[in-house]
């Protein structure tokens, strides 16, 4: 079968100018590259091509033209005797969500798959433009609901550090409680449908009951299941006391143990283990060849955290452990996945435990790319988040994001070449995947 | 490993408020319509008018707290009409004129949940309903994975003009009688992106809608409760106690 080829695409710029912090973490290899060209209203958050791959996945990120329907990996020409492409989506239950997969294939065996997306696109990067940040920031956190807290909290440091502005220290752990709660609910969430393609029906009804309870946490603690509003001013955790931080540090105690045995469980079902091992595997060049980012990138093998890697309040001040596997495959997704719980727990316990009041001091402002622009970076619970904000006289000017489900989708195509058409849910289940960020 | 029972009491006794977190109840002006007109300029998607509140636009941000609303309204605010959602805050009763329950869909629905645009926390609060803690099995709510095989289409998010067409066709699959669920503000009005240049426009423009379901995103007990009324089983009657 040949590789794939590629679309052609305009060549890239070069790395263009600063990008303040972002570009300082970078590695030598530049594999974690941000640029950006502004030209003519068009902007792109990319990670640098790699080497001679050029003109490759990164082409394929570029936002260009109206949200229609778009490949968002490269396609393949593969043709021979009884091959057909077989589309699915974007009405399916499988994949709950408006996206399509174009499978080509002559029946089992899928020779090429490439994600379609653009269906559910809300057109929300130039709904915001002209808004007030904080009026923008409503639309933002539904950019992707279940991953509500990152997206937010990229776009507010990103607009903060465009206007210089500096963040009060009880922002941060907000911020910082609000992201690992719904780490945790969104990690829970992977493994309740892996779960559920494997068919373990306890280990499902298991999971899904924790997550719930985390989603009741949220709303509890911040008014909102899905933390919408939860991070702007005024929200209610900020009126967290000694007493309700013990009793939620209890609580999140009683479902780390919980989770513990859940995951024994999981590990002991020869079923589950054996269905997830060597599904959809992305070995760690792979990875870094195709821009992976988050647990998919962690699962490969490389020791990424934005937490780690670029660190912003409350990150800064707190031990995060950065959990890693070498298998590549949905059982080491899984896995990283189920260790990273672990470390979201650990990390709440640090926050809660060191939480401060109003008043509490406050983080000088981050640097800004250029006066009213700026670059924010969190690891949301899929991997690495950008957004690049212009802001003028508090209102957004322009803005840009590249979501980790734009970074993962061609490293799951290139997981799936040559893997049967029963491996989909499996593997796509195991990347965290959401069209919603993806089409924004 | 045993946790015991944690399924919900629900619909035989009221929603929790664990079930049902502040802002999964619709904000009601606490001194009456009176406040409202001071009001009005707290509200980002214009849901709050002189008179009224209108629920199907609300996206429960919160911001008119301070301008004297609060969420005190029922979790069980799904209504027949969208009318009725301008008469939730007043705790005016629903027209009379609501069309009757579908009772004709017999003892069971089974639901085929479709995605026209949303931010995916809408999709989950509906597949939450399979969870332990809601359990829609034990009410004779079941999933299907063709709408071919369901009652009804439950439409999450913002109809976008990619999904405008596909949500047609699957509208005309579903074998009759059927039934459309509007669940949350977008597909009701657009919520946070009403008035967004290049979307599709409401649900109602597209398809006929039997029920819709306040909330961004409706609790979990909200979708419930806008089943059960569909089928005539909610609290507010025989079959829901």
């Amino acid at each position: 079968m040949r590789r794939p080829s590629w679309r052609v695409e305009p060549t890239p710029p070069e790395l263009g100018e600063a990008t303040g912090r972002a570009l300082a973490y970078i590695p030598d290899d530049g594999r974690f590259a941000l640029y950006n060209d502004y030209g003519e209203g068009v902007s792109v958050l990319t990670p640098a091509p790699p080497g001679a791959d050029a003109a490759g996945p990164a082409a394929l990120w570029r936002t260009h033209g109206p949200p229609q329907p778009r490949a968002l990996a490269p396609t393949a020409e593969v043709d021979g005797y009884g091959i057909f492409t077989f589309p699915y989506g974007p009405v399916s239950m499988g994949v709950p969500e408006a996206g399509r997969f174009d499978v080509r294939t002559y029946g089992e065996r899928v020779l090429n798959l490439v994600p379609v997306g653009g269906f559910k696109s809300r057109r929300i990067r130039d709904a915001v433009v002209g808004r007030p940040v904080v009026d923008a920031a409503l639309l933002i956190e539904r950019m992707a609901g279940n991953f509500s807290a990152s997206h937010v909290s990229a776009f507010l440091e990103a607009a903060e550090s465009a206007e210089a502005k500096e963040l009060p220290t009880l922002e941060g752990w907000v911020r910082g409680l609000a992201q690992e709660l719904q780490r945790i609910y969104n990690h829970l969430h992977v493994i309740a449908r892996v779960a559920e393609a494997a068919s373990q029906n306890v280990g499902l009804a298991q999971t899904h009951a924790l997550a719930e309870e985390l989603l009741r946490v949220q709303g509890a603690v911040f008014g909102h299941r899905w933390l919408f509003g939860a991070l702007l001013p005024g929200g209610p955790a900020r009126r967290l006391e000694v007493a309700d931080r013990r009793r939620l540090s209890e609580r999140l105690g009683q479902l780390a143990e919980e989770f513990e045995e859940l995951w024994l469980l999981f590990l002991e079902s020869r079923t589950f283990v054996d269905r997830i091992q060597s599904t959809c595997p992305v070995n760690r060049s792979e990875a870094i060849r195709w821009g992976a980012v988050g647990p998919t990138l962690r699962a490969s093998g490389v020791a990424w955290d934005d937490r780690l890697r670029i660190p912003v309040a409350p990150y800064n001040d707190l031990f995060v452990p950065v959990p890693h596997e070498p298998g590549g495959d949905a059982l080491a997704r899984v896995a990283t996945r189920a260790e990273e719980v672990r470390a979201s727990f650990l990390i709440l316990e640090q926050i809660l435990d060191r939480w401060t009041t109003a008043g509490g001091g406050s983080e000088p402002a981050a640097p800004s790319v250029v006066p009213g622009r700026g670059i924010g970076r969190v690891e949301a619970p899929s991997g690495d988040l950008v957004y690049d904000v212009r802001v003028t006289a508090g209102k957004v000017d322009a803005l840009q994001l590249r979501s980790p489900s734009q970074a993962n989708w061609p490293v799951f195509a290139a997981g799936m070449q040559d893997a049967v058409f029963t491996d989909f849910h499996f593997a796509f289940e195991s990347f965290g995947f959401a069209f919603a960020e993806t089409d924004g | 490993m045993s946790r015991g029972i944690l399924t919900s009491r629900y619909p035989r006794e009221p929603a929790s408020d664990e079930e049902v977190p502040s802002t999964g109840r619709p904000p009601i002006p606490v001194a009456g319509p009176a406040s409202l007109p001071s009001a009005q300029g707290s509200c980002p998607v214009r849901a709050i008018s002189e008179t009224v509140v209108d629920q199907g636009k609300c996206i429960r941000c919160a911001r008119c707290l301070a301008a004297g609303l609060s969420f005190s309204g029922t979790v069980e605010a799904a209504t027949r009409s969208r009318a009725d959602l301008l008469r939730i805050s007043d705790g005016r009763a629903p027209s009379p004129a609501s069309p009757p329950p579908l009772v004709t869909l017999g003892r069971s629905l089974h639901l085929f949940l479709i995605d026209v645009g949303s931010c995916n926390a809408c999709n989950l609060e509906v597949l939450a309903l399979a969870n332990p803690y809601y359990d829609a099995q034990r009410l004779g709510l079941f999933f299907t994975n063709s709408p071919r095989h369901a009652d009804v289409l439950l439409v999450v998010g913002v109809p976008t003009p990619e999904m405008a067409e596909p949500l047609r066709r699957a509208y005309d699959a579903l074998p009759h009688p059927k039934a459309v669920v509007a669940v949350g503000a977008c597909p009701i009005s657009g919520g946070a992106f009403a008035g967004t240049a290049g979307l599709a426009g409401s649900l109602e423009e597209i398809v006929p809608v039997d029920v819709f379901v306040p909330g961004c995103p409706p609790a979990p007990i909200a979708i419930l409760d806008a089943l059960l009324k569909l089928h005539g089983r909610d609290r507010g009657t025989r079959g829901g106690r």
